[in-house]
């Protein structure tokens, strides 16, 4: 890890400043939702593990969901000098992994984490402006605070930019 | 027993002791196929929570190639073979008789040695189950992905398990003896928690 990076493990949120980088690595199904305020330099990264608190019996992590991580990104993001109306959000991940062992007629938790993570972005009005998501591969994404680029690699797929 | 946290001391050991039997199965067939002497570690039992899976075998960011299979029949859940990509290229070299060092990537060829590695193994592992328990185990076709560890450990989980707070694995880690390649994999038996009663009613372990 170089210097000013901040790893986001599965089902944390963390958020960061000018010089700052969060990472997130190896995104299956689980969604990564990265928020950034270009005129603040203040980016936000949740690393979404299931689409709803539904799906949990142990549900004081509010960083496994969309529902409960995303408000507590704007929050902090808001801390740091972040306006709520300046923010723009990019997604990655919800891969399909070993899709042909999934019993036929079922959804995808890659698909539901995402169709989850879409909602609670519309329900905080907050624009998705870029997305590298489904699939059947893992990605590993940076986002860069100071401008709010987003690098998503991939093994053997190398990398791409949001 | 509503959850995983709630095994006993005693019913670790008992699974521990059949994923030995399991692995030991596997370990010579394995052992067999590549002419290889193959050593097996004691299994290890890990109750871990969903977020934590993607580091229970260590680095999260080793590039490895898994086979998943569904067990099916009196059990249900999956097995899920994970070779580090160097490992995985090494084992291509010796099932396709191919000189050390030769294979690179994972072409038809490759994809398909290691996913019926994953088949005899499982099987084998599953059979010795079968015996030792008396019931019928039956494994799926298998299914290749190389990626990131902590991408194909996490969806395992997420997209199979019923599970979504504590999780559980039967880990057996076998490793080629005598070999500079420093061959080595994981072996990961993940029966669904319905199962487990189902384990400990076979051998008598309440």
């Amino acid at each position: 890890m170089t210097t000013g990076e901040i790893l986001v493990h599965v089902a944390e949120y963390k958020v960061g400043g000018p010089g700052n980088v969060l990472l997130t690595i190896g995104l299956g199904s689980c969604v990564a939702v990265m928020l950034h305020d270009a005129g603040a330099k203040v980016g936000g990264l949740a690393h979404i593990l299931l689409p709803s608190p539904a799906l949990s019996r142990r549900d004081q992590n509010p960083g496994k969901f969309p529902q409960t991580a995303i408000p507590l990104l704007l929050q902090e993001m808001a801390g740091r000098g972040a306006d709520a109306a300046r923010i723009t959000a990019r997604i990655a991940g919800g891969a399909s992994m070993f899709a042909n062992l999934q019993p036929l007629g079922t959804i995808q938790m890659g698909e539901r984490n995402l169709v989850a993570v879409r909602t609670a972005l519309t329900h905080h009005s907050i624009p998705l402006v870029g997305s590298e998501v489904g699939g059947d591969f893992g990605r590993t994404v940076r986002l860069f605070a100071d401008d709010g680029r987003i690098e998503v690699s991939a093994v053997r797929r190398g990398v791409t930019y949001l | 027993m509503e959850d995983v946290r709630d095994l006993k001391e005693l019913q670790f050991d008992a699974l521990k002791e059949v994923a030995n039997i399991g692995a030991g199965h596997a370990a010579t067939a394995l052992s067999q196929m590549t002419n290889k002497k193959i050593m097996i570690t004691v299994p290890e039992v890990t109750v871990t929570p969903l977020e934590e899976v993607s580091e229970v075998l260590g680095n999260p960011e080793e590039v490895v190639a898994a086979v998943l299979m569904h067990m099916m029949g009196d059990l249900t859940g999956r097995t899920l073979l994970l070779f580090p990509e160097p490992s995985a290229y090494d084992l291509c070299d010796i099932l396709l008789r191919r000189a050390p060092g030769t294979t690179t990537e994972f072409g038809v060829m490759e994809q398909s040695g290691i996913k019926e590695v994953g088949n005899i193994l499982s099987s084998a592992y599953l059979n010795a189950l079968s015996d030792f328990m008396g019931m019928m185990l039956v494994p799926s076709v298998p299914s290749l992905v190389v990626d990131l560890s902590a991408a194909v450990l996490t969806s395992t989980y997420l997209n199979f398990g019923s599970e979504r707070d504590y999780v559980f694995c039967v880990e057996s880690e076998f490793q080629f003896d005598g070999e500079s390649s420093n061959l080595r994999g994981h072996f990961l038996l993940l029966p669904d928690l319905a199962s487990l009663r189902a384990i400990f009613d076979a051998i008598r372990v309440g």
